[in-house]
């Protein structure tokens, strides 16, 4: 048993054990702190797949920005009984498990096709900032996207501005 | 490729993600709170992030998995301000944000 391996039961049990909290804790602030927990895991995932930058901006924009967002409108809004009743979670529970009955058939069918593909050498990860900035910069690979995103980025600034500003009279 | 649960197979990986979708689908079909519908769409999100960093390192097709990952990233976080932002407003016009209350966009 490798660093390696232990560091993926780590991270895959703080991402799998976060996501059910999420879905079955009763009080939304304990759901929000788990959810905090589960991103923390997939940041862990994306590093122990080499993806240090992936990883690192995982945890500044969800750990850092999008989770202190939900808290303050978690604190903004009153405290509603969010409790499930418990015969709503058979439906549910029915149509959950058929959308993972076809996840698992779907992943099947990949992973054989995988194995034709396969032959990446998994021992030594390379840093990857260099080479995602130098994707993002040429115009033959990803520079428009880029320059679209920030142009979104832009609107949504301005539009949740506008549209969460008190109004005078409804 | 087998089945198997290690940091040096497809499979592992998929697994959690797969685990993580289905915890976020459940969220959305249980709740009726508009963040807890919120929360379950983050992690769905996450799981499909986690699913194209991972197809690209074992498919061998450099960083271009990680750029998706960050365009996911970037979606993720301008629908959680704008979502918010809306749902704020909706708790100020009707002083509740169950989803099952709220069928209007102005009254």
């Amino acid at each position: 048993m490798t660093m390696s391996v232990i560091m993926f039961w780590i991270f895959a049990l703080m991402a799998v054990v976060g996501a059910g909290l999420v879905a079955f804790l009763p009080r939304l602030v304990n759901s929000a702190f788990a959810l905090v927990l589960a991103l923390i895991g997939v940041a862990g995932l994306y590093w122990t797949l080499g993806a240090d930058f992936i990883g690192t901006t995982q945890i500044l924009i969800y750990v850092g920005g999008v989770t202190v967002l939900l808290l303050y409108a978690v604190m903004l809004t009153p405290k509603e009984s969010t409790r499930v009743p418990w015969i709503r979670f058979l439906p549910a529970g029915v149509l959950t498990a058929a959308i993972g009955y076809l996840l698992i058939t779907a992943f099947n069918g990949v992973l054989l096709a995988f194995d034709t593909i396969r032959g990446v050498d998994l021992t030594a990860p390379v840093p990857t900032a260099d080479q995602i900035g130098n994707a993002f910069l040429d115009k033959d690979a990803y520079l428009l996207p880029f320059e679209l995103a920030s142009v979104l980025l832009l609107i949504v600034v301005v539009g949740a501005v506008f549209i969460a500003r008190r109004k005078k009279e409804v | 490729m087998e089945w198997s649960f290690t940091p040096d197979s497809l499979s592992g990986y998929l697994i959690v993600s797969g685990i993580m979708f289905l915890f976020g689908i459940l969220t959305i079909l249980t709740r009726r709170n508009a963040i807890y519908i919120l929360l379950g769409v983050e992690l769905i999100l996450n799981a499909a992030g986690l699913n194209f960093v991972a197809f690209s390192r074992f498919g061998n097709l450099g960083v271009d998995g990680h750029i998706f990952a960050v365009f996911i990233i970037i979606l993720a976080a301008s629908e959680a301000a704008v979502a918010l932002a809306i749902i704020l407003q909706i708790f100020n016009s009707y002083g509740t944000i169950d989803l099952n209350e709220t069928n209007l966009m102005k009254r």
